[in-house]
């Protein structure tokens, strides 16, 4: 329920223009303050990747997306024992942190839905 | 007696009206026949055989991409709601038409040309589809029919005979290098107006007509797709084969539209009998030796037609000696060697043939469909009427010009010791 896949307030937040406005300098320094920017990471991540539904999203990626994700988590864990952040030029910055693995999740999640929906399926005659 | 009377007439009415006519609903053409099956079939017909494709193999991966998610309803959700009204869907490929098939209950007309022509109006084409589910698809279909020599002959066959256009084989390469984009573009090239034609068995014209007007009003208006025309050319392959039956195939073809000559005379050369246990009357029969198939295979198209004999056997002596008699059979042919009373038996079977054809729903479309979307008659009585006019001159006339074009010929299995063409007499 909590952590990366759960509930967010943020679509609200994001829908709303005052609240937006007041709350973007508190997220975006908050996503900068927790760090995993400096050891290169996007926030996709840091998503849980153990579940069947994550795996499936991550099958869906380009190679390119792929290849990209494994360098970066290979990347961190270089930095990680060396327990040190990387070098400032190789930092990720903000414009480039963007959502390339939720998308994917959200579909698999839609279609596990319809899936139980379809098994749980009572049908009346017409 | 009065009821029995009133139903008599209804039967004539029924037959005089027994055929589909076509009518043009909102620029695409829609042709049904109805005779009170228990159970109706939509069909619909498109222009996307793999002699229309732009890269080998997009035919065949379109045709599996069929009754994936679209704008509508989901892969998932298209064979769940499907299944509850108890539908069966299916598509199928030949070299000139793509054809996407729903079978259903009288009644769900309706959702079920929804569903088809949801298809072609509005399929998202995703990447992880075409991976998932598309690809292994296309890869196991392209295995099993390679695995197949006589499929395999055919294929080569055609390839050989024809080059480009008709040429193109119906399978993907099993190491193709098609992705998701090459099938989009072709779909949006040939899911346009004039390339569609809808069939319906056991379901009324008027009904048809309006459900594909409401449901395929918005597509596309387009020209048909255009190939070059075909031409023959013919030529000589051996293919290593492993297990299966030594195969030779044999081929003839001739550029230009169909002609009834030839369909006369493969159904005067083929051996198989019409009576079980029995050897057939074909001039070929006798000389099959054991264990030997001898098949004749016609093969007509838009523009062009291919007439061969497949021999498949188990032992290489056996396939070389009906070869030999296959291709005098088809060299006594041309010189006149058929007799009239042979070609009244080889018109009788050859019009049985075509017209048992149309109590199956694909013979039916594969009569109807390239009729339909040429806008020629689409009736059996023209198809059959025509047989009428042969004579055995002609029909020889037509085989000495099959003779006289370059043969194909096939062999697939123990290349070291098959015959080569000119050791049939070829």
């Amino acid at each position: 329920m909590f952590g990366p896949l759960g509930l967010s307030l943020a679509p609200y937040v994001k829908s709303s223009r005052t609240l937006s406005k007041w709350i973007q300098p508190i997220a975006s320094w908050y996503a900068d303050a927790s760090g995993y920017r400096k050891y290169g990471f996007k926030y996709d991540d840091l998503l849980v990747e153990e579940r069947p539904d994550v795996q499936r999203a991550l099958s869906r990626l380009t190679p390119r997306e792929n290849y990209d994700r494994a360098f970066r988590l290979k990347r961190a864990s270089h930095a990680s024992v060396l327990h040190a952040p990387l070098s400032k030029d190789q930092w990720t910055k903000p414009e480039e942190d963007v959502r390339y693995l939720r998308p994917h999740v959200e579909e698999v999640e839609k279609e596990d839905q319809e899936r139980a929906h379809w098994d749980s399926l009572s049908v009346t005659r017409k | 007696m009065l009821a029995s009377r009133a139903s008599t007439a209804r039967n004539l009415k029924r037959v005089a009206r027994s055929f589909a006519t076509v009518v043009d609903s909102a620029g695409v053409k829609v042709a049904a026949l109805d005779y009170n099956q228990p159970t109706s079939a939509v069909t619909v017909l498109v222009k996307a055989g793999s002699r229309f494709e732009p890269k080998p193999g997009v035919a065949h991966a379109l045709k599996n991409f069929a009754f994936k998610s679209t704008t509508k309803r989901s892969a998932l959700g298209t064979v769940r709601e499907s299944e509850l009204y108890g539908g069966v869907l299916s598509a199928s490929l030949s070299r000139e038409h793509l054809a996407l098939t729903a079978e259903f209950l009288r009644g769900d007309e309706a959702f079920f040309v929804d569903l088809l022509s949801s298809f072609l109006t509005s399929a998202k084409f995703t990447r992880h589809e075409f991976e998932e589910y598309v690809l292994p698809i296309v890869e196991s279909d392209s295995i099993t029919a390679i695995a197949d020599p006589a499929t395999r002959a055919i294929e080569l066959a055609h390839a050989l005979a024809f080059r480009s256009g008709l040429g193109s084989s119906l399978f993907a390469s099993p190491h193709n290098s098609l992705t998701v984009n090459d099938v989009k573009s072709f779909a949006s090239s040939v899911f346009t107006k004039g390339n569609i034609a809808v069939l319906g068995t056991g379901i009324s014209q008027e009904s048809l007509s309006k459900l594909v007007e409401k449901s395929l009003g918005h597509a596309q208006p387009s020209a048909s797709a255009a190939s070059p025309a075909s031409k023959y050319h013919g030529g000589e392959t051996r293919v290593e084969g492993f297990g299966g039956p030594q195969t030779v195939f044999i081929g003839f073809g001739s550029s230009g539209a169909p002609s009834n000559e030839l369909a006369a005379l493969a159904a005067h050369l083929s051996p198989q009998p019409s009576v079980k246990w029995s050897q057939g009357l074909s001039p070929l029969s006798k000389s099959i030796p054991e264990g030997t198939s001898v098949q004749t295979v016609y093969l007509p198209y838009s523009d062009a037609s291919l007439l061969g004999l497949l021999v498949q056997g188990q032992t290489v002596a056996g396939v070389k000696e009906a070869g030999k008699a296959a291709v005098q059979a088809l060299k006594s042919a041309a010189a006149g060697g058929v007799q009239d009373s042979d070609l009244k038996k080889a018109i009788a079977k050859a019009k049985f043939t075509t017209a048992s054809a149309v109590d199956s729903r694909e013979g039916l479309v594969s009569l109807l469909g390239s009729k339909l979307l040429t806008g020629s008659d689409a009736s059996l009585a023209s198809a059959l009427s025509s047989f009428d006019a042969l004579t055995s001159a002609t029909v020889s006339k037509s085989a000495t010009a099959l003779l006289n074009s370059k043969p194909t010929y096939i062999t697939i299995g123990d290349i070291q010791e098959l015959p080569h063409a000119d050791e049939l007499g070829l």
